[in-house]
C-alpha cells in the first residue's frame, strides 16, 4: 500500500504519522527535490481547522511549487492526529512544533527552515522563533495570546448558540467561562475544552517583540513578517460562509508571502546567520 | 513517518488516474497487515464521504470518532477525501454546492467503491454521508449498483439550496432570529407559505432536486437498507419540516415504495453538524444498532450480510447470506 503520491505539479505528497509521547501526529510532507527552503506550517486552533483546511493545503502546494519543502500537520488530539483533545494543553502543542521543526531541519541542516503560523499557530511559531528556532518566521493574524483566540472562538460560538437555541437552552459566555474557571469542561464546536486549557492559554502570549514588524526588526537578526488577514482571507480565518469560499483565488495572498519567504532566504544567505537549531 | 499505527492506516486509491487519500480504520482483530487473508472474504465496509468542503475528519472530528467506533464493532471503515477536498488533489468548481447537487461526485464515488471492494475483498460497502455528503452518497450509490449494500444519511436534503443567500434575505433572517418582532413577522410569513403549500397540494416545489429524488427512488424501492438520521431544525417539530416548508421526508418515504427498508431516526440531542458530543454519541448508537440488525456480526469475525442479489428471472431481491469468517 502506498501513502505517497504526486500532487499538483509533480510534487510528492507523503502522508504519515509522527510518533510523539502518547499520540501520533498526522503529517503531510510536500517533498521537493533539492529544496531552497523547508517550511513548517503551524495551523490554526482545532475548531478553525476544518474551515481553513482547503486554502491551507493549497498554500502548502503553492510553496512546494516554488521549490520549498513543506510540512503541515494536525496538532495532538485534533483532526487526523491521535490523542484526546480534552487532555491536551498548549504545552503539548508547543512540543509538537519543536519536535517537527527539529525533524524537518534534520532532513538537511544547510537548508533554511522557515516557520509559518496561522492564528494560534502564529503564536506558537513566534514563540518557537523567539527561542531560536528557524531562520525566518511568517505570522498570519497572530492574536496577542492564545487566550484571546480562545475567547474569540467562544464568543462566536455563544453567538451561534443564541441564534439557534431558545433562551433557556443557550448559555451566556459568562456562564461558560464560569464553568471553566470552576474546573469543568465545556464543549465548543465539538471539542471539550478543559479548565487547564483555558487557564494555560493566558500564558501563551505573542512575544512583545513580535507585535509589529518594526519592533521585530530591531529585536531579531532574522526576518520576521506579520500579516493581519481581513475578511477577504476567509475561510483561512473566520468570516466567510462555508460552501462558498472553498474555491476562492488566494493568489493575492500567496504570491507576496511566497516572495517574502524567497527574499528572506536571500537575506539569510547574505548575512550567513541562519539560526542553528 | 509511519503509514500505519494501531487501528489506522493511511491509504490511497489510485485507479483510473484519480488518486484519493483516505484513512482506513481497521476492524477490531483485523490482520495487522490490513490486507485480507486469501482464505477470507466478504466483510462489508463503511465508507464516510466529505460533507461539502470539510476535510474527511469532519466538524469537531466527528467522522474520526464514528469511524473508530464502527471499526471497533468489527466493520472495516474508510474515510476518503474526494477530488479537490481535504488532502486529495484536484480542482474543485467555484460552485461546489451546485456541483455536488448535480451529482458531480457520483461517478468518481462509484469507481472508487468498486476499487475499494476489489482491493479489500469486501462484499460491498455502506455509504455514510452528512448533508452534502449524503447527496454525494446517494448519487454514488445509484451509479454503483451491487457494490453498495446500504446507506446512512445524516440530514440529507432533496432541494437545490442557494449557495449564498442574497444579503437582504440574510439580514431579514438574522433580524427574525434576533428580535421578538422579527420572530412574529417570521411566524406570519411561515403561515402565508403554509397556505401556498396547501393550495399546491402534493406538487413538488420548483427547487426540488429531481435527479436526486430519482436516485433515491431507484435505490430505496429495491429494498436497499437505508438509515436516515435527522437533527432537529429550527421551528421544526420532530422530523416534520418548519411550517410552510415542503415535507421532503414524507415525500421520499412515499416514493420509496412498499419494499423499502428505510429507517428514520430523529437525533434530538444533535444540531445539524452532528458534531456535539451528545449528538455524535447518539448517531453512533443508532447506527451501530442498525448495522447490527441489517449487517449483523454473528460471531467473532463472521458477518451475515443482506446481499442485493439477482435471481434467475433477473429480478432483484434480497437474500440473507452467511458469509465466511473474516479471519478464517
Amino acid at each position: 500500500m502506498k501513502t505517497q503520491h504526486h500532487g499538483d505539479g509533480g510534487v510528492l505528497e507523503r502522508a504519515g504519522y509522527f510518533d510523539v509521547s502518547g499520540a501520533h501526529l498526522y503529517t503531510v510532507l510536500h517533498e521537493v527535490p533539492d529544496p531552497v527552503a523547508r517550511v513548517l506550517l503551524i495551523g490554526p486552533f482545532a475548531s478553525e481547522r476544518h474551515n481553513s483546511y482547503l486554502p491551507w493545503v493549497r498554500w502548502a502546494r503553492y510553496l512546494a511549487g516554488k521549490r520549498m519543502e513543506v510540512l503541515r500537520y494536525d496538532y495532538r488530539g485534533v483532526g487526523e492526529s491521535t490523542g484526546s483533545f480534552e487532555e491536551m494543553t498548549f504545552e503539548h502543542w508547543r512540543e509538537d512544533v519543536l519536535l517537527l521543526a527539529e525533524w524537518l531541519k534534520a532532513r538537511s541542516p544547510n537548508v533554511p527552515l522557515v516557520l509559518h503560523g496561522l492564528e494560534i499557530g502564529a503564536v506558537l511559531a513566534a514563540r518557537a522563533f523567539n527561542d531560536g528556532i528557524g531562520g525566518s518566521v511568517l505570522l498570519w493574524s497572530p492574536p496577542a495570546s492564545a487566550h484571546q483566540a480562545l475567547r474569540s472562538t467562544l464568543m462566536r460560538w455563544v453567538g451561534l448558540e443564541h441564534l439557534y437555541k431558545s433562551g433557556e437552552e443557550a448559555k451566556s459566555a459568562a456562564e461558560y467561562i464560569r464553568e471553566l474557571e470552576q474546573g469543568s469542561f465545556i464543549e465548543v464546536e465539538g471539542y471539550r475544552w478543559s479548565s487547564a486549557l483555558w487557564r494555560d492559554s493566558s500564558d501563551v502570549t505573542l512575544p512583545s517583540s513580535m507585535l509589529d514588524e518594526t519592533t521585530a526588526a530591531l529585536a531579531y537578526d532574522r526576518p520576521v513578517r506579520v500579516v493581519k488577514l481581513d475578511r477577504r482571507a476567509a475561510p483561512l480565518i473566520k468570516g466567510g460562509f462555508v460552501g462558498y469560499d472553498e474555491a476562492k483565488d488566494f493568489s493575492w495572498l500567496f504570491a507576496p508571502n511566497s516572495d517574502w519567504i524567497t527574499a528572506s532566504l536571500a537575506a539569510q544567505r547574505g548575512d550567513s546567520h541562519v539560526a542553528s537549531d | 513517518m509511519l503509514r500505519a499505527i494501531e487501528g489506522r492506516e493511511l491509504i490511497t486509491l489510485d485507479g483510473d488516474g484519480v488518486l484519493l487519500r483516505g484513512t482506513f480504520h481497521k476492524p477490531q482483530a483485523h490482520a495487522p497487515d490490513a490486507e485480507p487473508d486469501p482464505g477470507t472474504r466478504n466483510p462489508v465496509g463503511l465508507v464516510l464521504l466529505n460533507s461539502l468542503s470539510l476535510p474527511r475528519a469532519a466538524a469537531g472530528d466527528s467522522a474520526v470518532y464514528w469511524a473508530d467506533s464502527f471499526a471497533s464493532c468489527g466493520y472495516p471503515t474508510f474515510r476518503f477525501d474526494l477530488p479537490g477536498l481535504g488532502d486529495t488533489t484536484g480542482e474543485i468548481p467555484t460552485e461546489l454546492l451546485s456541483f455536488i447537487n448535480a451529482g458531480g461526485y457520483g461517478p468518481v464515488g462509484s469507481a472508487k467503491i468498486k476499487e475499494l471492494v476489489e482491493r479489500f475483498g469486501l462484499s460491498g460497502v455502506i455509504l455514510f454521508g452528512h448533508c452534502a455528503g449524503a447527496v454525494s452518497a446517494l448519487y454514488a450509490a445509484a451509479a454503483s449498483g451491487e457494490e453498495c449494500k446500504g446507506l446512512i444519511l445524516l440530514d440529507p436534503y432533496f432541494h437545490l439550496p442557494q449557495a449564498v443567500r442574497p444579503k437582504l434575505r440574510q439580514k431579514l433572517s438574522d433580524w427574525a432570529l434576533q428580535s421578538r418582532i422579527g420572530g412574529l413577522v417570521s411566524n406570519v410569513y411561515d403561515r402565508i407559505r403554509d397556505i401556498t403549500l396547501i393550495l399546491r397540494g402534493d406538487a413538488l416545489p420548483g427547487n426540488a432536486n429531481s435527479s436526486l429524488l430519482s436516485c433515491w427512488k431507484g435505490l430505496a424501492s429495491t429494498g436497499l437498507p437505508i438509515l436516515l438520521l435527522k437533527a432537529p431544525a429550527r421551528k421544526a417539530p420532530g422530523t416534520k419540516p418548519r411550517v410552510g416548508e415542503f415535507d421532503y421526508l414524507k415525500h421520499v418515504l412515499q416514493i420509496a415504495g412498499r419494499k423499502s427498508q428505510v429507517a428514520v431516526q430523529l437525533i434530538e440531542t444533535a444540531d445539524h453538524s452532528f458534531a456535539n458530543r451528545a449528538g455524535r454519541a447518539s448517531v453512533r448508537r443508532h447506527t451501530e444498532r442498525w448495522l447490527s440488525d441489517s449487517f449483523p456480526l454473528t460471531k467473532r469475525g463472521e458477518v451475515a450480510v443482506n446481499v442485493l442479489c439477482t435471481d434467475t428471472d433477473n429480478k432483484k431481491g434480497y437474500a440473507k447470506y452467511q458469509l465466511d469468517c473474516l479471519h478464517g
